[in-house]
């Protein structure tokens, strides 16, 4: 077996034998990975935490955002690099961290980074703010004076490891604003952030005290406090029962945005089920559900079909069936362990047990495929409410007959509601748009490309850069009160 | 053999009987296969789904494990309904219609698998001995298999003086304290057994009360079915180094049965000086370690979920797949609780968390 040590982190000021290190182990196969992450002192993590406030004032405040966007794209363009030392590391790297099927990883890196490009960056800063530029300086505001964002001072990030370097949203997010940044590795895949930190110190070397990447075992002890008493901002992925933690230990005046966890779910109108069609959708559909095992917040768990059209549901279902067997030779499944092999047992016997109870109608109901696949499909003629399957490439297919059906399916989804995938007609798209968007989807995308949120998405509904800001007015009145005091009035 | 009736007749005399070979053990899983797999019609579609039929399944370990909650969806029985059945229900959820249940037309079967099995673990030679029952008794919990174990523990080896300590209102502690002091006069070895939290309500108690037991030698214990959310959950060594300081018994005469209402069959282990402790089966039940996804047995050494095969569930299915995680361990297993369900990670969602929400 090779053993690798890697050494996780980023904590400017401190060198690595001033911090105790805890060994995180990662095996695959033959390939075993042991990652040290950093364990800090309450009086080391408050230090850390003035020096990244300190140098983001000086380093990062006074930068354009223009400029600060041109330095992550060069970062990212590194990274996109597949002959680039850190892009090496990653793609060598994150399948063992994670499982994940190596090429599965390359791809899904590769299309995530690309939505870090500067032109997309812009793109994501102008959908938050119409004007950029009051990121800047004091910008006329429309009602009268003058207007600007400011970032916070200190940016605490706790992240979450389900897909690999996920901490990138809301790391850049937080450069965007301008913010010194602090943030929290999650132990699942304790790696990414780490080099992202070091990779923009190597591209702009005065950055290099702006951010820090930190590790703390499960809730964490009095040097998480330290962090948390000085974040004025906090953003963290998770659970409900995480969130409630962390929420609960912070000052009632820090801002406080939680992602909790979400549920998605696809609409296929009969009108997209010609028989020339059906097969394709199905392919995208199956990608969407094989991409990162369906660990995204926005991966479907269950597709609504539409009757009536040329193809079934239940067939549907087996083209999905199908394109899932494909992907599974091409990008196998993650090895599973004992809890998550239950969960998807446990599933699958839900629905064959639902299957048995009811042998009396003959019925199209049930399991599709081999039951040792590492994949499961299942048909519901009669749709269910929206709940999550177990994951790992688990998914239901429900015939409805009407899209209008969907939205009261779904609506017990809540807060939970995430991303829609939606395959109509134009017509019908904004239709169901507008009932989704009543109960609480705040995304809704392509088929296949639910999976890929697009840059500037708007995470959860909410204004990425926007939630993160405060603004400053200059009133009207302060401009007319000072215009008297001008040395050139009379 | 071939049952076209019930098979009782052959599995009494088979547990009747000292020890089996892997043959005869075969054989009558098989035919109990056979004669389940003709007159349950459920089970037989879930035998066709997984591709077991007569034909090819050819040992024990061919039998499809039929998962506990196909317990709580479907009526899972050979014969009719009777009037005079009984049927055991597990505990859980309020909602009637989601609890197990495991239909027993007659409990011969189920009551001579329990007394083989409960004389030579927990009595161990002795006839009778005088217990005290922390748990309701079958009029109080009439679907309740753990009432039904206790009750005939107590009227097949409980000496006259045996008596439950169980009121509407909890543990009759003032008398338990004092049926212990009684114990403690009189020299006579004596026996405790319940739930696992009913212990830890004692423990509690009587560390409150500042009190403490010494239990004359040859004392013993049998707790059962762990918390349930019924108490606070104490960690193996601290519950067990908790009885021996507080009533006197040895780790050793701690004993543990792991019984599910699922089986008519219970495990025990040989005391808990050492947790976890290694349980183990009679002869008329074999276990075995499994990947749930797939079914089949894990490779030799390694952890998997338990499935056991019990010829006592001649009504039912012989074999069934739990929900608990096992280690294989010298003569037996090591029960290492349960398999909770993959937790959600990041901003992925898992089934309970949604259950849970929804719920409330």
């Amino acid at each position: 077996m090779s053993v690798r040590r890697v050494k996780a982190g980023y904590l400017p000021g401190l060198s690595a034998d001033e911090v105790q290190w805890h060994v995180l182990p990662f095996t695959q196969g033959a390939q075993r990975i042991e990652v040290e992450v950093p364990v800090l002192s309450s009086a080391q993590m408050n230090a850390l935490a003035d020096r990244v406030r300190r140098a983001s004032a000086l380093h990062l405040k006074t930068l354009s955002v223009s400029a600060i966007i041109a330095i992550i794209d060069r970062a990212i363009a590194r990274l996109l690099d597949r002959d680039d030392p850190y892009r090496r590391q990653a793609d060598a790297l994150l399948p063992v961290i994670s499982g994940y099927d190596a090429e599965m990883v390359r791809l899904g890196l590769t299309g995530f980074f690309k939505t870090f490009r500067a032109p997309q960056l812009h793109r994501f800063v102008v959908e938050d703010f119409s004007n950029p530029l009051v990121l800047d300086a004091f910008q006329p505001a429309p009602k009268g004076g003058a207007v600007r964002a400011y970032g916070p001072q200190l940016l605490m990030h706790s992240w979450a490891g389900n897909v690999p370097a996920l901490a990138l949203w809301s790391f850049v997010c937080g450069l965007l604003v301008k913010a010194g940044n602090v943030g929290k590795l999650p132990s699942a895949e304790p790696l990414f952030a780490g080099w992202f930190a070091q990779l923009l110190a190597e591209v702009h070397p005065p950055l290099a005290d702006c951010f820090a990447v930190v590790w703390w075992r499960g809730a964490g002890d009095d040097s998480a406090d330290a962090l948390y008493a000085q974040a004025d901002t906090v953003v963290a992925y998770g659970g409900n029962d995480a969130l409630q933690a962390i929420q609960r230990r912070l000052p009632v005046t820090t801002r406080f945005l939680a992602h909790g966890h979400k549920l998605g779910f696809g609409v296929v109108s009969a009108a997209a089920l010609d028989t020339l069609k059906a097969p394709a959708l199905a392919r995208r559909a199956a990608w969407d559900v094989m991409r990162y095992d369906q660990q995204g917040c926005y991966s479907p768990h269950v597709f609504y079909v539409q009757r009536g059209g040329q193809v079934a549901p239940r067939t549907f279902a087996d083209y999905m069936a199908g394109e899932l067997a494909n992907l599974q030779r091409r990008y196998p499944r993650r090895g599973l362990d004992l809890a998550e092999s239950s969960a998807v047992a446990k599933w699958r016997q839900s629905i064959e047990w639902q299957d048995a109870a009811h042998s009396a109608q003959a019925n199209d109901d049930g399991l599709i495929g081999d039951h040792e696949a590492a994949w499961s499909v299942a048909y519901v003629d009669a749709a269910p409410v929206l709940a999550p399957t177990a994951s790992q490439r688990s998914i239901l297919v429900a015939g409805v007959d009407a899209l209008n059906d969907v939205a009261p399916l779904v609506a017990n989804g809540g807060a939970f509601l995430q991303t829609a995938g939606i395959a109509s007609t134009p017509q019908e798209l904004y239709r169901i748009a507008e009932q989704l968007g009543a109960i609480g989807v705040t995304r809704i995308s392509a088929i296949g490309s639910m999976s890929m949120p697009e840059a500037g998405w708007h995470h959860d509904g909410r204004f990425n850069l926007l939630d993160l800001v405060r603004m400053t007015e200059i009133e009207q009145s302060a401009e007319v009160a000072a215009e008297p005091f001008a040395s050139y009035e009379p | 053999m071939n049952y076209a009736g019930p098979p009782d007749a052959d599995i009494l005399e088979f547990i009747a009987q000292d020890g089996c070979t892997d043959e005869q053990f075969h054989r009558l899983a098989l035919s109990l296969f056979a004669y389940q797999y003709h007159a349950n019609a459920p089970f037989r579609r879930f035998c066709q789904q997984r591709g077991a039929t007569v034909r090819n399944v050819k040992s024990w370990h061919d039998i499809p494990a039929v998962p506990i909650d196909a317990f709580k969806i479907m009526e899972l029985r050979c014969e009719p309904s009777t009037p005079a059945e009984r049927v055991f229900m597990t505990s859980g959820t309020t909602r009637a219609d989601m609890r197990g249940r495991h239909f027993h037309p007659r409990l011969d079967v189920y009551d001579l698998s329990m007394t083989r099995h409960f004389a030579r673990r927990f009595m161990r030679g002795v006839a009778r001995m005088p217990m005290g029952i922390l748990f309701p008794d079958e009029v109080a919990m009439p679907s309740s298999s753990l009432a039904h174990y206790l009750a005939l523990a107590k009227t097949t080896f409980g000496s006259d003086d045996s008596r439950y300590f169980m009121s509407p209102q909890g543990i009759d502690l003032d008398g338990l304290w004092q049926r212990l002091e009684q114990a403690e006069q009189s020299g006579e070895p004596y026996a405790l057994l319940g739930a696992s939290y009913s212990f830890v309500h004692v423990i509690d108690a009587l560390r409150k009360a500042g009190r403490s037991f010494r239990l004359p030698p040859g004392s013993r214990i049998l707790d059962t079915g762990g918390y349930k959310g019924q108490s606070r959950e104490l960690p193996l060594d601290a519950f067990y180094d908790a009885l021996t300081e507080l009533l006197g018994v040895p780790r050793e005469l701690c004993i543990n049965m792991y019984g599910m209402t699922e089986l008519s069959t219970q495990f025990y282990d040989d005391g808990n000086a050492v947790v976890p402790s290694i349980k183990s089966g009679p002869h008329w039940i074999r276990s075995r370690l499994v990947d749930p996804a797939t079914g089949r047995t894990v490779p030799d050494g390694e952890r998997g979920i338990l499935a056991h095969c019990d010829l006592g569930n001649f009504n039912s299915i012989t074999t069934i797949l739990t929900e608990d995680v096992g280690e294989p361990a010298e003569g037996g297993f090591l029960l290492l609780g349960r398999a909770e369900g993959a937790q959600a990670k990041g901003c992925s969602l898992a089934v309970e968390a949604f259950i849970q929400s929804a719920a409330s």
